[in-house]
């Protein structure tokens, strides 16, 4: 074997030129493969970090302007949801949602702590609020359930807002006054186009003077999988507030929806698509190295056809041709296969850099290829080296060894 | 008897077959030193390529050393070329980025032989040649008669029954000619049996037997 091995390394130092040439073509395929799978990889991860942290089976639903007159009602009516939306909406869909919530929101409060104020107002949520809008908690904890069975008077305010609020002071525990009642701020989040102020639910209904309005009201889905499914959960809140509220359930301005859910599924499917269009580049490339390796190969045997003559004279079967050929092809996809996935990777981790240091905003995060599929494309290159040997090798031994000995 | 002919006939195909070699009857005895002369195109080398089982014969019976040389499988083939026959050729047909003594060793590789065995066997054929000092060489780097001396080594490493030369003087001068010459008739002084192939008088002359063939018949 290893005999063998130096018997095809002479061979291929021989040819230094058609190795390098062959070799480059490999390289390059399979760098590029490995590239792109990368990315598509980091494109695949920044999704499923920018909804991981939020609850994507969630419809969120604000009150709109009717745009259609409806029995006997005129047109640009407001629709305002109230809290008994949240039952209807509840017992009328049940059979496509576990849990409804709603958040009430006071846009003109000031939010007072002994150094400055805030002039965000605030807004009464429930604990699923911290999921819905992917709030990342950096200090001490979310609204829970207590707090609103309790009506506890505690807020949770952004990291910044808090600085602003209280300087560097740790600011849980520390007191804040909203509509001159004294809060408790018991945690701070990490957002960057959020400044809300969030207290209980129902500490803020109590607040809200015997008005019934919401602000926006948010379904959990449940046991629904397809995108037509979740359109149809969505029609199904239409129609169910339509009635409530009077208007047509056709009339799309009526409600503001955010269905979350089918934004995900899109946007899945057109991971998906990426992610299949990028194999089928990468494999195109890649075949493209091999057919030129297949290519030089030809050339190759074509010019050592006296050699392989003189070999065969001396007592090479055709076995132990065919064999040194393919090998020597799989040696060089191999080697300069095993160069390409090096570089790939290198480039790859280089753009993991430059794609952390660009921050959160990026499209892309950790933009890896993983061992598995290295070896995977390992794999697939040494197979396709060998039939790229192979059709050449055999071709070789279609000629007689006394026409090959007379070729000179 | 090492080779036994009996009525060979072969022609290469085309739009008019040529009829190269016409009822060929032709025995060696074991031993022998013998040359086969002819006019250019008179089927000498085709001759020789059937002796050297490189190409096939189209009637008739070739046995080699008791063994009927027909229809064989490539492998069968490449067997015997490997154990029986070695060859010497005019252009010398080492392998050109091979050094004198890898080149020597080569037919023991297809034999599986190991690579220290082979290069200790490589050398001693080398040093019956005097070309020892020259192992490390490549083909380019060597002089006509000693690629000769070089090709003449590698015939010899496997032991052959017998060794086949077509022209195995017709690159070189007539000085090196002689000395090559010198080298066929010492190893067949130790037993060897070869047939040369050539159209050199004084090639002939140093043979114990010349065979003549005239537009493919044997005369
Ligand atoms: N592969 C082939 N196909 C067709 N014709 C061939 C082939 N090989 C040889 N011939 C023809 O067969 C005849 C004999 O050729 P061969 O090579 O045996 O001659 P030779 O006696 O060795 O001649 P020389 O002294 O020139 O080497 C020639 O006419 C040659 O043209
Ligand atoms: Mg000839």
């Amino acid at each position: 074997m290893f005999d063998l091995a130096s018997e095809i390394m002479a061979t291929l130092r021989n040819n230094k030129l058609r190795t390098a040439l062959t070799g480059f073509a490999v390289s390059w395929g399979i760098f590029l493969l490995i590239v792109l799978l990368s990315v598509s990889r980091g494109l695949v991860n920044g999704m499923e970090s920018m909804f991981g942290q939020r609850d994507t089976e969630t419809v969120s639903i604000r009150g709109g302007y009717a745009q259609k007159a409806y029995k006997g009602l005129k047109e640009n009516r407001r629709v305002q949801l109230r809290d008994g939306d949240i039952a209807v909406l509840e017992s009328q869909n049940a059979n496509v949602l576990s849990e409804v919530i709603a958040q009430i929101s006071n846009d003109t409060a000031k939010v007072t702590s002994s150094k400055d104020y805030l002039t965000d107002g605030y807004r009464g949520v429930y604990p699923s609020e911290v999921r819905n809008s992917g709030l990342d908690m950096t200090k001490g904890r979310f609204i829970n359930q207590n707090d609103i069975n309790q009506r506890r008077r505690v807020v949770v305010v952004n990291e910044e807002s808090a600085k602003t609020l209280f300087g560097d002071k740790d600011p849980v525990g520390q007191l804040v006054k909203i509509s001159d009642l004294s809060f408790t701020v018991v945690g701070t989040y990490k957002q960057e186009w959020r400044r809300d102020v969030y207290i209980p639910y129902s500490t803020a209904r109590a607040m809200s003077g015997g008005s019934d309005k919401v602000n926006n009201i948010t379904v959990k889905l449940s046991g629904v999988k397809t995108l037509e499914e979740s359109e149809n959960a969505e029609k199904g809140f239409r129609s169910t507030l339509g009635r409530q509220h009077t208007f047509a359930e056709d009339d799309n301005g009526s409600l503001w929806i955010w269905n979350r859910f089918s934004d995900y599924l899109t946007t899945s499917t057109a991971m998906g698509a990426i992610g299949m269009a990028v194999w089928i580049i990468g494999l195109l490339t890649m075949l493209s190295g091999i057919v030129g390796v297949s290519n030089i190969m030809f050339v190759s045997v074509r010019e050592r056809t006296h050699e392989i003559g003189v070999r065969r004279a001396i007592g090479a079967k055709p076995r132990s041709i065919l064999r040194q050929i393919i090998l020597e092809s799989v040696a060089i996809t191999t080697l300069f296969g095993y160069v390409g996935i090096v570089l790939g990777m290198l480039v790859s981790e280089g753009i993991g850099m430059l794609v952390a240091a660009g921050g959160e905003r990026s499209p892309l995060k950790d933009p890896t290829v993983d061992i598995a599929i290295a070896i995977q494309v390992t794999v697939v290159l040494i197979i396709a080296g060998a039939f790229a040997g192979l059709f050449p090798a055999m071709k070789s031994l279609k000629i007689k060894p006394v026409e090959a000995l007379r070729d000179e | 008897m090492i080779i036994s002919l009996k009525d060979i006939n072969k022609s290469y195909p085309g739009a008019v077959p040529l009829h190269v070699l016409k009822d060929v009857n032709l025995s060696i005895d074991k031993g022998e030193l013998v040359s086969i002369m002819g006019a250019s195109g008179s089927g000498k080398s085709t001759l020789l390529n059937i002796l050297g089982i490189l190409d096939n014969y189209d009637s008739g019976e070739y046995y080699l050393d008791g063994v009927l040389i027909k229809d064989l499988s490539e492998n069968k083939a490449a067997d015997l070329r490997n154990y029986m026959i070695g060859f010497v050729f005019q252009s010398f047909n080492l392998i050109n980025y091979k050094n004198a003594l890898e080149n020597v060793a080569l037919p023991l590789f297809y034999r599986g032989v190991s690579r220290r065995q082979r290069n200790k066997l490589a050398m001693e054929q080398l040093e019956r040649m005097g070309m020892a000092d020259r192992a490390t060489h490549l083909p380019s780097e060597l002089s006509g008669g000693q690629k000769q001396r070089v090709a003449i080594a590698r015939a010899l490493i496997t032991k052959p029954s017998i060794i086949l030369a077509d022209e195995p003087t017709g690159a070189l001068d007539s000085k090196t000619s002689k000395e090559v010459m010198q080298v066929f008739r010492d190893l067949n002084a130790d037993g060897m049996t070869i047939v040369i192939v050539t159209h050199d008088p004084g090639v002939g002359e140093q043979t114990n037997r010349i065979i003549r063939i005239v537009d493919g018949r044997i005369v």
